[in-house]
């Protein structure tokens, strides 16, 4: 492992904190009543996906995990775990609910995904900014309810119901922002 | 946004009846090549200045961003600033940004630059990092109790939503006043710009009586303010007893606090300590971490008598001199003033000078030519006094519910 100093902090960076791997969510560099510099962190745990603020002094070391992008294809979720499978070396990988955090709802079977992997262990998700899902049950728009930004609950095939616009029908393809967990929009597909 | 008019003459009499082109006004009779900002949008715009023909709506390349409604409420509470210290009876100052020398700090990175004669000789100037030193000056000549809203300049504190190289303050001086009457001042001060504020209604309305809404949480600025020494802080927030990390004397005047029993303390508590840190650096960390995060209540905090190491240019206490009379407050976990009761004694100050400008060699800052006028103001009698620095761009974003300083500055660094 490596060492980075604060000032080579990114955002999403992983790094040991406490004997535990942590990616930074946030930092922020301050100098409390015009002391000495510090910077603030957030940092996620990715065992427990607890976030926590702390602030080194700025300059302390802190050791950084090395983490590589593979490319998984999500198998099934099996108890409490997500299965992926490496389609070259057709190895088998499970990720905890904890490590896949709210992005477990956004899951399809058969796709690829960007994990973030620490030796042979996966750490967690790269989510992308958008996921394309179909809507498996929509209800029919109410006639005369026209009020702009009126929106109705659809079910998606993944099991997630979110709020979309009154326009979308039973088989339509939408993008969802897997962040906010918002409609973005209808894919024409 | 017609700046031309077709007209007809008005005299039917006329032989020639033909429409006559003239300004009405000559304010803005040049083309425009950008559409203009305020005509996009009035509360909230953006426009590119890159290139000469990109469009207003250009969302790449966005160097103006402006919300109307919080600037209208920074302008209100500058201008209720001075209002509330003219009925006071305070004096206003303007004293200058531009400085040959200044007070030595040790960890505020300078902005250095040159005055150039007609010989184009160079002289070292610099600027200025508060109006402190200035201020006391006239204090010390019989100025009396004044305030200053001055511009100032801090380098290298940049990557923070907090903190800019060039930002605003107001500084304010009571003669024959201690900290504490400071205090009271700030209480009153922010319950008069919200009183003021809500007169024009630039508060969130259907909030009860004297609270405001900042990140979704109710702050109260008109019930009693919570005080709490920096000691009681310790126990109660990071349980740490103050004798266990100074030594009550092995220690001289001229020197900071020796960091062994700290080290001991913070390193059993986890945090990484080298032998190089300081004991103000492994105390900030252990404070930044364990006691500033309460702050972020409802009810705004003054935290007062600060450990000798952080005393800078306040007076140390007469029963207990491991701690200087100085005090910060914070509303909504924002800093937003600091204050001492002012250290009159020019050998004390003049030795703490001498001690920072040591420590800004070893910190690598850019070394400063120290204001010795200051010394002397000292030497010729500076009246029992306490001053305080308030961020005003800070007080802004708190009564504009932001976070980040940016959305109240009209042209902010990045």
């Amino acid at each position: 492992m490596s060492q980075v100093s604060t000032s080579g902090f990114q955002k999403g960076m992983f790094i040991l904190f406490r004997g535990e791997i942590h990616q930074i969510v946030t930092f922020q560099h301050v100098n409390p009543g015009k002391g000495s510099a510090f910077v603030r962190t957030k940092l996620r745990n990715l065992k427990t996906a607890n976030s926590i603020e702390f602030t080194y002094k700025s300059g302390e070391q802190a050791e950084q995990v090395p983490v590589f992008v593979k490319e998984l294809q999500y198998l099934y979720k099996d108890g409490s775990n997500f299965v992926f499978m490496d389609n070259s070396s057709y190895e088998q990988i499970s990720l905890s609910e904890s490590l896949v955090g709210d992005f477990g709802k956004y899951l399809k079977e058969g796709e690829i995904y960007q994990v973030y992997m620490h030796e042979d262990k996966g750490l967690g998700i790269r989510a992308p900014k958008k996921v394309k899902l179909k809507v498996t049950e929509a209800d029919e728009a109410v006639k005369g309810n026209t009020v702009s930004g009126a929106k109705k609950i659809v079910l998606l095939e993944t099991g997630l119901k979110i709020a979309v616009p009154l326009f979308i029908k039973t088989g339509d393809i939408v993008s969802v922002d897997p962040e906010s967990g918002q409609y973005v929009e209808r894919v024409n597909s | 946004m017609r700046p031309w008019r077709a007209q007809r003459e008005s005299n039917p009499h006329q032989r020639f009846r033909r429409p006559l082109l003239y300004p009405l006004s000559y304010g803005r009779c040049f083309k425009a090549i950008i559409a203009s900002p305020l005509s996009y949008n009035i509360t909230n715009y953006e426009y590119s200045q890159r290139g000469n023909m990109e469009l207003a709506s250009a969302p790449k390349n966005t160097l103006i961003k402006i919300n109307l409604k919080n600037w209208q409420i920074r302008s209100e509470i500058t201008w209720q600033i001075r209002n509330y210290f003219r009925n006071l009876g305070f004096r206003e100052a303007e004293t200058p940004t531009l400085r040959p020398s200044l007070i030595p700090e040790s960890y505020l990175e300078v902005f250095k630059t040159q005055l150039l004669d007609r010989n184009r000789k160079g002289k070292k100037m610099y600027l200025a990092a508060s109006p402190e030193a200035s201020l006391k000056k006239l204090l010390s000549a019989g100025f009396g109790n004044c305030f200053e809203i001055s511009r100032v300049f801090r380098n290298s504190e940049t990557g923070s939503d907090s903190h800019q190289p060039e930002f605003t303050m107001l500084e304010w001086y009571r003669v024959n006043s201690d900290y504490i009457g400071i205090m009271d001042d700030c209480f009153k001060l922010f319950n008069h710009i919200y009183i003021s504020l809500k007169k024009k209604s630039l508060i969130k309305s259907g909030l009860p009586d004297g609270t405001i809404q900042y990140s979704g949480k109710l702050i109260n600025l008109k019930k009693p303010w919570l005080k709490i020494s920096m000691s009681e802080a310790l126990k109660k927030y990071a349980q740490i007893d103050f004798d266990n990390i100074t030594d009550k004397d092995g220690w001289d005047l001229n020197s900071r606090f020796p960091a062994v029993k700290i080290s001991a303390v913070s390193a059993k508590k986890g945090y990484q300590v080298s032998e190089y840190d300081s004991w103000e650096e492994i105390f900030n960390q252990i404070y930044l971490n364990e006691i500033e995060p309460h702050f972020k209540g409802e009810t705004p905090v003054i935290i007062y008598d600060f450990p000798r190491p952080m005393a800078a240019l306040a007076k140390l206490k007469e029963d207990d001199p491991r701690l200087a009379e100085r005090f910060e407050l914070y509303i909504a976990g924002l800093e937003l003033a600091d204050c001492y009761s002012e250290l009159t004694d020019w050998r004390e100050q003049q030795a703490r000078f001498e001690e920072e400008t040591k420590l800004r060699k070893k910190l690598t800052k850019t070394p400063v030519k120290w204001d010795r006028e200051f010394i002397m103001a000292l030497k010729s009698g500076l009246p029992l006094s306490s001053g305080v620095a308030l961020g005003i761009d800070r007080t802004a974003m708190l009564f504009c519910d932001t976070k980040n300083i940016r959305d109240v500055l009209l042209f902010p660094f990045e």
